[in-house]
């Protein structure tokens, strides 16, 4: 139903599956904020948060280890931001405009979202700590 | 796309941080950093390898998304909504191509076969006829049974057996395919039950003893001194035959000497074959050495699979030959048809119709041999086959060949298929069972064959063995098909990704050297899916093995043990 209502904003001269994420997100954050939880959503926090330098051993060896079946039961523990982002951007082969477009973030953090949500795909495939161990600066 | 603002922290870099490696290996750097970043990763192998972690991520989630929920990238996705639409050409012309391999199938190897073997004396007006109503399906299936004419029967009795289905209920066409082996298989004891067993280290007919039926013969050493009025089945080190025999002479003997007088015909693997008796009929022989005495006398024709073949005595219609080398010292009355390496012809011999061989070497005939007419030579060509053409169109053909016979399996036994396909994905399991299967089951079926009760039980394991073979291939091309276009559980678009795989598949055993080997891992891991499949439809069921107090023996395993290819929980 919403979707008919938005289908008059459609511009065709961009891609539709990029605007259809976008309706379809910012569906899902009136929901959220309705729901009152969603919370450091906006860039600034993002931009905030250090992010934990993994050892480039470790790394390499997890992602060989993992199976494609273990990594889809992490993306199922993921939260929807960071799901949503790695989605449209390994599944759907969005841009990053086109991402930020649909996320409602300014470009240059497209990254970060999407740095985040691989870190929070690696919590969840079980080798934080193991991760962050070592590490370069 | 707009290149993103992401600064390094100087040129004397000392290690690169994880957002800049991700945004290189996503191509989001403009050229200059890209270039700073190549250029350091050259020298430093930390960097190196987190840059090569990341990028294996960015693949391993590709991969694990893609994999999910049969999402194909949108080219392909876009290629199978256009093959959807236009899916009853598509299928019009794969079923023109196979029926036409059908045609192509019958005028090529059905026919000609055919012919021979009418000319051979097996008899009948039909394959078909050939195969079952005469019995030699069941005492000489050693006649020639190809591939192809399997293949073609099935694809018919198949068809058949989908109509039935369709027409009646579930399981009636399984009922009547199961009537119809109890049929056979009343038919054949009356047969059976006439006849003589006998079994020992020294095994005889002796001479004074006449038997009315068939005989069949076990023993390290046997003789057939007497007569014996029916055929004679041999299973033997050492065999003679100098008796007189109505019927048939069935060999399996490393040694077989036939001196008497046979009625009927000679059918035998043996090492080694010499006749100087008389066979009124014909011989059919897969042998390492048949040697016809020049006081031998065959009355119909020689149809001989043989290494060393030597021919002294006569024979009254032709020989169909194929050995490495081959000696004509004797009397022909029809014509010669060899293939092998080389062939000779003596001084003493004397041929009545065309000789046709084609081998190695030029044949020696010797110029006091009389010949109908001079040997029509052709050399055996071994330039590799695929420069010509012709192997193409036969490859196409049976890559037909195969879609429909998987068509018709699929149609027959969707479920059971399904499942083969999906317990494919099990590869140890898969392989380690093919193993097994592959091999054991012809030896089991030997085995019951030799063991006279067991001929039926036996000779059909092989006939379902064979037919696993190209089962096999059918169940790994389906697996790719799916790998290339996603999964399915519809039976349709299964047999379309089925058809996809089997085009792939036949391309990849087709590859020069490593072909063949191809092919073997195909049907070996083919074969393990098919024994799986099997496997848990003959299992008990864990409601029934509840009901067995007393079942485990042995300590109860641990819970990640694999058993047959299946997690226990």
């Amino acid at each position: 139903m919403k979707l008919r209502e938005k289908l008059i904003q459609y511009d065709q001269t961009r891609s539709f599956s990029a605007w259809l994420y976008k309706v379809a997100a910012n569906h899902c954050w009136d929901m959220l904020r309705r729901r009152k939880i969603r919370q450091d959503k906006e860039t600034d926090d993002l931009e905030n948060v250090p992010l934990e330098h993994p050892d480039p051993n470790q790394l390499d060896r997890l992602i060989e280890q993992k199976t494609s079946e273990e990594v889809r039961h992490a993306l199922d523990k993921l939260g929807a931001r960071a799901r949503m982002a790695l989605v449209m951007r390994y599944y759907s082969d969005m841009s990053y405009d086109e991402i930020a477009d649909a996320l409602g973030v300014r470009r240059a953090f497209v990254g970060v979202v999407l740095l985040r949500a691989r870190h929070e795909l690696r919590q969840a495939l079980g080798a934080t700590g193991a991760l962050a161990a070592g590490g370069a600066s | 796309m707009r290149e993103i603002d992401h600064s390094l922290p100087g040129d004397t870099l000392e290690h690169l941080d994880e957002m800049t490696c991700m945004l290189y290996v996503e191509r989001q750097l403009d050229r200059t950093r890209g270039q700073e970043i190549s250029q350091h990763v050259q020298g430093c192998s930390q960097c190196r390898t987190l840059l090569r972690a990341m990028e294996r991520e960015s693949r391993l989630l590709t991969r694990a998304m893609l994999e999910e929920e049969e999402p194909l990238p949108s080219r392909l996705a876009q290629f199978q909504d256009r093959a959807r639409r236009s899916m009853q050409w598509i299928w019009g012309v794969a079923l023109g191509l196979a029926a036409t391999g059908v045609y192509a199938l019958y005028t090529s190897y059905v026919e000609p076969w055919q012919s021979q073997l009418d000319q051979a004396g097996f008899g009948g007006s039909n394959l078909l006829s050939l195969l079952i109503f005469q019995g030699a399906f069941w005492k000489g299936w050693q006649s020639v049974i190809t591939l192809l004419e399997v293949l073609a029967i099935l694809t018919l009795a198949g068809f058949g057996l989908a109509f039935f289905r369709r027409r009646s209920r579930r399981g009636s066409a399984f009922a009547l395919v199961l009537a119809g082996f109890c049929v056979i298989a009343a038919l054949v004891p009356p047969a059976a039950s006439a006849s003589v067993t006998r079994k020992g280290n020294f095994v005889e007919v002796k001479e004074d003893e006449h038997i009315k039926g068939d005989v069949f013969l076990f023993g390290e050493r046997v003789r057939v001194n007497g007569t014996v009025d029916g055929d004679v089945f041999v299973f033997s080190t050492d065999a003679t035959v100098s008796g007189h025999v109505t019927g048939d002479v069935i060999a399996f003997a490393q040694s077989l000497h036939v001196s008497g007088e046979i009625d009927g015909n000679i059918r035998s693997f043996n090492n080694n074959l010499t006749i100087t008796g008389t066979v009124t009929r014909n011989l059919l022989i897969f042998d390492e050495t048949l040697n016809l005495d020049s006081a031998g006398k065959v009355g119909g024709s020689v149809t001989s699979f043989t290494k060393s073949l030597n021919l002294d005595g006569n024979v009254g219609r032709d020989l169909l030959l194929f050995g490495e080398h081959i000696g004509i010292a004797g009397s022909v009355g029809g014509g010669i048809q060899a293939r092998g390496r080389t062939l000779s012809i003596s001084s003493g011999a004397q041929v009545h119709g065309p000789i046709s061989f084609t081998g190695d070497e030029p044949p020696e005939v010797s110029s006091q041999a009389r010949l109908a007419s001079p040997v029509d030579f052709h050399r055996a060509e071994h330039k590799p086959r695929y420069t010509e053409g012709s192997v193409y169109v036969w490859q196409v053909i049976w890559a037909a060949a195969f879609i429909l016979f998987g068509l018709v399996l699929f149609n027959l036994m969707p479920g059971f298929c399904r499942e083969a396909v999906a317990n494919a994905e099990r590869y140890g399991a898969s392989g380690g069972l093919g193993v097994l299967v592959l091999f054991g089951i012809p030896i089991a079926a030997i085995i019951a064959c030799v063991t006279v009760v067991g001929l039926f039980i036996g000779v059909s394991t092989l006939f379902i063995w064979f037919e696993c073979l190209h089962f096999a291939q059918i169940v790994v091309g389906t697996l790719v098909g799916q790998w290339l276009l996603g999964r399915t559980s519809h039976v349709w678009p299964l047999i379309g990704r089925m058809a996809v795989g089997i085009v792939v598949v036949r391309i990849c055993t087709n590859i020069p050297f490593a072909g063949p080997w191809i092919k073997f891992f195909v049907i070996v891991w083919g074969f393990g899916a098919i024994a799986l499949a099997v496997y848990r439809r003959l299992e008990p069921s864990s409601g029934a093995a509840a009901v067995v107090p007393s079942q485990p023996l042995m300590p109860p395993l641990p819970p990640t043990t694999t058993v047959g290819g299946a997690q226990l929980a």
